[in-house]
Order: structure tokens, then sequence, then C-alpha cells
């Protein structure tokens, strides 16, 4: 799959399991902290839970080490990154 | 215990209280969809993408007053189904998903104690924190919660309040308990319908209730009581049992809020109560305008509180005339003809109080 596939498809995922619905994939940087004070969106400790459902559910990814977990999810390109070097793209 | 604020979402523009100025809005369908506000300037947007109807009705009614009531001392809440449709949502995960990992989010927002746990957050209320969850007499026990509360002399303010949301998840369960109308009638026609079943609904009713009267009260809250599978001649000794105890006769009520709801199988109780015990009283109706669901009394509350402080009723409320400006008013509703509650309310300057 072409990386602007991915990450439209990526994108598309995470409004709705965050039910972030008042944005629209375009409005989510890729290369922007997802979590944090420099986060555009702000995401908390259950969005991050959230989050590891997503991969594991749509790209059967499971992530059980939560320094692993801070890091592949720091932005929508690291999840990009972690998920075509798994293979699951 | 006294009323000293109070909100309520319901199919009708009760939250800004316009259906007090504009009319009440005639519906036809066979789901009676609450009016809900526009969230977006009550609820901030990371909070309100979380939250189940039933938690964002309750917050939007409640929200308010955690800044203008800061001695809030608890929190008490009835709804009996709390939130159906995440709670399905979840379970359905737990099927498709083979028991694996599963969101958190729909299950922290499916139970009905959500809403007065959320509510605890938002206002920091870490005292007494309790959902009554008891079906069509939720809200009744929230009040008995709530005055037996008072009695201890634990707090002397409290958030207290009754919802539930409809959802296709329950509308589907309850459907087939054959609870509700199968022809789309409109709302105005309800009442008078003589078939079977109802009309599903949908809200919440918030208020702010305290132990002593203040200058600010609206209405005082006397008593409560409740009666489960009895038959009409029970329920009308119970009523008369209910006002002696607290000192009243029939003919001492000014007016009885009623919970008729189209449903011939059981608004014979309503009539068998109006002719046996309040023939020259004003009856008010409210389910026509919100349709019927477990905590629906938590608006009856609301509906006589606006009463008793002098709001006048649209006359799509009233089902036999008020005889004059209703001081002490009995709320009564049932269940399914199974579950009885009654609620005894009066205008906080009725000469008919006992102080």
């Amino acid at each position: 799959m072409a990386h602007e596939e991915l990450e439209l498809k990526l994108k598309t995922q995470i409004i709705k399991y965050l039910n972030l619905m008042e944005l629209e994939p375009a409005d989510i940087k890729t290369d922007a902290p997802l979590f944090g004070p420099d986060s555009p969106i702000d995401l908390d400790s259950i969005d991050a839970i959230e989050l590891s459902v997503l991969l594991e559910r749509e790209y059967d990814l499971k992530i059980t080490d939560p320094k692993q977990g801070k890091k592949v999810m720091a932005s929508v390109e690291k999840m990009i990154e972690y998920i075509v070097a798994n293979d699951k793209a | 215990m006294f009323i000293k604020d109070l909100s309520c979402i319901s199919a009708q523009e009760t939250y800004h209280n316009s259906v007090f100025t504009d009319g009440v809005k005639d519906i036809e369908d066979l789901k009676i969809w609450a009016q809900e506000p526009d969230y977006k300037d009550i609820i901030p947007a990371g909070m309100l993408r979380r939250m189940s109807k039933l938690v964002r009705m309750s917050v939007a009614t409640a929200g308010p007053f955690m800044e203008e009531h800061k001695n809030l001392g608890g929190v008490i809440f009835g709804s009996s189904n709390g939130s159906v449709d995440r709670s399905m949502r979840f379970l359905r995960q737990i099927i498709q998903y083979e028991e694996g990992t599963l969101t958190p989010t729909d299950f922290v927002q499916s139970t009905p104690n959500c809403v007065a746990g959320v509510l605890a957050l938002m206002g920091n209320i870490t005292g007494y924190n309790t959902t009554h969850v008891n079906q069509g007499l939720s809200f009744e026990s929230s009040i008995l919660d709530a005055l037996l509360l008072f009695e201890e002399g634990k707090v002397s303010q409290l958030l207290l309040g009754g919802g539930d949301e409809l959802s296709e998840a329950n509308y589907n369960i309850e459907s087939q308990r054959d609870l509700y109308k199968e022809e789309s009638i409109a709302t105005s026609t309800l009442l008078r319908s003589e078939t079977k079943g109802t009309l599903p609904g949908e809200g919440v009713a918030m208020f702010v209730v305290e132990a002593e009267k203040t200058k600010e009260s609206l209405a005082e809250i006397i008593d409560v009581d409740m009666i489960h599978h009895a038959s009409k001649q029970e329920v009308a000794e119970k009523a008369v049992q209910f006002l002696n105890k607290n000192g009243l006769k029939p003919s001492d009520i000014d007016a009885v809020i009623m919970g008729r709801n189209g449903d011939v199988r059981t608004d014979n109780f309503y009539d068998h109560l109006q002719n046996e015990l309040f023939p020259e009283q004003g009856i008010i109706v409210y389910k026509s305008l919100t349709g019927d669901y477990y905590s629906v009394s938590a608006v009856a509350t609301w509906l006589a509180t606006k009463v008793l402080s002098g709001t006048q009723l649209p006359s799509e409320c009233i089902w036999k005339p008020l005889n004059n400006q209703p001081k002490t008013i009995l709320l009564y509703n049932n269940c399914e003809g199974k579950q009885h509650g009654f609620v005894l309310m009066r205008g906080v300057y009725s000469s008919t109080s006992s102080e």
C-alpha cells in the first residue's frame, strides 16, 4: 500500500476510534505529536489505549511494552513506520 | 427538602424553557427523541466526544449547577437503563473480537452510575454518590435517598436527577415486551389513543436540592412513597395512606400530575385514582410531550416545580382544568401497571405549610 494511501486510511481510523467527529483526516498533521502539550489534538491516556486497540484490530499488531507504545504512538508518521516495519501495511 | 435550581432536557424545548412561551411541538414518530441543545457551548469538545447521549444530556443539565452552587455534598441519580446503546456495542465487540482487547470508552460509558461519576469528577463532589436503577421507581428511590440523607443531617445540599436515553438497542429490547405502539401516531393524540402500548421517550431532569428552605427555594418535596404489584383499589388506598401520613387528605390536594401514557392496559389506574379520590381537582399530564421512559417522573417533578413557582402551563398539559394556582400537588406515576410512585410537593409559600 502506498504511503499516502496508508496515511489517509490510518487517519480515518484514528478519527473513528477516538470519535474525533469535528476533524477531517487532513486536519491531523502526519508528523505532529499526538500526545502532550505540543499536540494540536491533545490526546490522553484513554486515547492511547484506544490507539493500541486500533493497531491490534486493524493491523494485527499488539503492543505489550508501554515504552514501545509511547514511541510507536508519538505521531501518525511513527505509527505508519511501525506498521510498515512489521509488514502490515 | 427544597428545590433550589432545576434543568431539563426532553423532547420539548425545556432546556431553555421556551416550551412555555413558544408552545408544545407535536411529534409523529414511533420514538420520541430528546431535543438536545447545541453542546459545543456547554461541554468541552475533548469531553463531549467520549460521552454517551445520557451522559451528555446529564452533563448539559447539571454542568451549570457546578458553577453556581458551591455547596453540593453529593450526587444521587436515577436511571434504569444507563446507556444501553454503549452496553450493546461493548457486548458486540466481545463477540466480534473473540474476547480480545476491548476499547475502554464504551465500557465506562455504558453503566448507569457513569452519570453520577462524571458529574462528581466535574464538580469535584467527593461526598455521597449513588445511582438507583430500579426501573420505573428509579427517580422516586433517588428522592427517598435524598430525603433520608438530609434527615441524617450529613449534607445540606445535593445534586439530584433522573434520566434515561432512547436508542435502537433498548427500543428493540423493550419492543419484544410489547410496551410500545405499533402504529406511528402524533403525540397530541397519544393519551386518547385507546390502544395498547405507549411512545418511548428520553430525557434528563436535574435538581439542586437543599435540606432547609431559603429565599431561593422554588418548591418543596415533602415526601415520596411507592407500592409494587397492587390492584387499582390498593393503589388508591396507598395514596390516601400516604397523604394521611403527611397530615393531608385527598381534598387538600390542588392538582394531581399523572403519568398517563396512552396505554389502554394501564391508564385505568389513573382513571380510578381520579374518579375515586380526586374528582374535583385539576389533572396535569406530560407524557404526551415527552414520551415514556423509566425515570420520566423526574420530568413530572420538574413540571411540578414550574407550576408551584408560578409558571403557566401549556394547554397540552391540562387533562382537567385547574381550579386555581396549585399550592399542593401530588405526583402519581405507574410503570407498566406494576410499579407505582407517589411524590408530594408544595409551593414554598403555601398556606398549607406546616412550618
